[in-house]
């Protein structure tokens, strides 16, 4: 187990040099500038500006200076947020983004199991029809629709919640977390309801049934620990689509996540912040994969060894 | 439920290409004095909003029709770039096999790890932000799964006797490749065109909605919303109309990809000679 870990690992270095080079390149490569601003800079100034921030070094050197930087943890000044550090940016939003994405995935993963089992006990019934409907509607749904569509019911008509910002409370972080969740909840009650029907016709389980367990014991103790396998392979696409989700999230809700920051970053090419958030999100989701293949190995112990 | 679905999309398409000739407004054109009006006033009937006009005057109805059209083109176009992609890479990492096949499908694994989304969005805020890289963008990176599926296929179809046949009546690569592999896979490919097309549908609203995909004075269902976002506590029908296109659109286009998909499997399974991967 720790050879595969320490394997991936070790894999996941030259997928991440990739990541930066190829980021960096291309934001180098773009045509238009950070200070290309509404009033021409005069040369001086701007040659002087881009001095001051390496950009007139040749571009092999300021990939290694780039490279040899994010090594040690450092991501450099952001063009935009002046008076910040891509460090301190960074600092700022990955704890708020962190706190909703992580209490979304906890919520799916309730709503996703649950919805699967009920599913998958009740297989071939009503029941069971509309959950998988129900499940296809959720992952269909872009966040960017139904994030408003809450706000609109449960803060402007109903006025539950607040409609955006933080406040002292956990009121603020409902809608969010809510909207954030519902396409994985639904993803993973369809990956959850397959994988049950697989492990409830298995020969094992046909003679739990014959020796009389009770359909409680026969899907909590025996089908749903293999069952949970292909949900769990799912954890890193599911990463992917909360940091994604998280960029829309944040947006409407008017949150100062990280999400937040790289929209702010790509609309005005703030390259350093714009890299940072890149070469993290890279390595939250590489982190994410390393994170399923671990609960693969402990749901299904053959995967231990290979 | 297919079949619901197909129609759906196809009255959609329909009324988005030929209902604007109709109306009396343009999608962009600004109509100075009926501002704001909203769908169940009389004075937007009476100068032709039949769903209301935006908060710079231009009517709704036309708008949403002309986002649907560039949602729907942009994902069709989008979609066969990532076909055109997916299957050129999975044909011959297929068709060569060996150490190149192995080398192409690592890429493929290589590049599923990354962050698609954020990679599209460099890509756009790189080239610019205009509808023709949009498309490109997201077809560059929406090909992978194609490639995975028709690698399959055609490594099934390869050790087929009437491949064989054909290599051994003298055909070359390339002609066995366009006379036999191709229009072997295709039916998968379709199938998975369709599944495609509402995630490219997603990618591309997603973008516009954050103001880095198709700009104005064009428009996309992804503006839409977010225009309609911006004013949902005063008019709550300039948020809910775009997005119950949306959606309607992108579950009536999911449901019609995966029954295709699951009815094509569910053949291959019965058939023997239709090349199950």
């Amino acid at each position: 187990m720790l050879r595969l870990i320490l394997r991936r690992l070790w894999m996941a270095i030259p997928t991440l040099f990739a990541i930066i080079i190829i980021s960096f390149l291309l934001m180098r490569f773009a045509p238009g500038g950070p200070f290309d601003g509404e009033r021409p800079l005069s040369p001086e100034t701007k040659a002087a500006l881009e001095s001051s921030y390496g950009l007139d070094k040749p571009i092999w050197e300021q990939i290694m200076l780039y490279v040899g930087r994010i090594v040690q943890g450092d991501f450099g000044p952001s063009l935009i947020y002046r008076d910040f550090t891509v460090n301190e940016l960074i600092a700022q939003g990955l704890p708020i983004s962190l706190l909703i994405g992580g209490l979304a995935l906890v919520l799916a993963s309730v709503i996703g199991i649950s919805g699967g089992l009920i599913a998958a006990s009740k297989a071939g019934k009503a029941i069971d029809e509309i959950l998988m409907l129900l499940a296809t509607l959720l992952t269909a749904l872009p966040t960017f629709v139904t994030g408003p569509l809450l706000v609109l019911i449960f803060a402007f008509t109903l006025g539950w919640f607040p409609v955006s910002g933080m406040d002292e409370g956990i009121s603020w972080l409902v809608l969010p977390v809510i909207a954030l969740s519902l396409p994985i909840a639904g993803a993973i009650m369809k990956l959850v309801r397959a994988g049950l029907a697989v492990q409830l016709s298995q020969d094992h389980l046909r003679s739990a049934k014959a020796r009389g367990l009770s359909p409680v014991n026969r899907l909590f103790r025996h089908a749903l620990r293999p069952a949970l396998v292909p949900a769990a392979s799912y954890l890193g696409p599911a990463a992917a689509g909360l940091l994604t989700g998280a960029v829309v999230i944040e947006t409407i809700f008017g949150l100062p996540g990280l999400g937040r920051y790289f929209v702010q970053g790509a609309l005005n090419r703030d390259y350093p912040l714009v890299l940072g958030v890149v070469t993290l999100y890279a390595g939250l989701i590489i982190a994410f994969n390393l994170l399923a293949d671990i609960i693969y190995g402990w749901l299904d112990p053959r995967m231990r060894d290979s | 439920m297919m079949r619901i679905s197909i129609i759906l999309v196809a009255i959609m398409a329909a009324l988005a290409v030929f209902l604007p000739f109709l109306l009396p407004w343009d999608y962009a054109q600004i109509d100075w004095d009926g501002v704001n009006l909203d769908m169940t006033s009389t004075e937007a009937w009476q100068r032709g909003h039949y769903l209301g006009s935006d908060d710079i005057g231009r009517d709704r109805l036309a708008r949403i029709l002309a986002g649907t059209r560039i949602t729907m083109s942009v994902a069709l176009a989008a979609a066969s770039v990532a076909m055109i992609i997916g299957i050129a890479w999975g044909v011959i990492a297929g068709w060569v096999g060996g150490r190149t096949e192995d080398i192409m499908m690592r890429i493929v694994d290589a590049l599923y790890a990354l962050p698609f989304m954020f990679i599209v969005i460099v890509l756009m805020v790189v080239f610019g932000r205009s509808i023709l890289l949009v498309f490109i963008g997201i077809g560059a990176v929406e090909w992978l799964t194609m490639a995975r599926v028709v690698r399959g296929e055609v490594k099934a179809i390869k050790s087929r006797p009437f491949i064989l046949a054909a290599k051994a009546s003298g055909a070359s690569s390339i002609s066995i490749i366009l006379r036999h592999i191709l229009p072997n896979i295709m039916g998968v490919a379709i199938a998975y065109l369709m599944l495609t097309v509402p995630q490219v549908v997603m990618v591309e609203s997603f973008l516009s909605f954050l103001g880095l995909g198709v700009q104005e004075p064009m428009t996309s269902l992804g503006i839409l919303v977010n225009e309609g976002a911006a004013q949902m506590e005063i008019n709550p029908a300039a948020l809910l109309l775009p997005g119950g296109v949306l959606i309607l659109l992108i579950i009536s286009l999911t449901i019609a990809g995966e029954r295709l998909r699951d009815r094509i499997n569910a053949g291959a399974i019965k058939n023997p000679n239709a090349g199950a991967s």
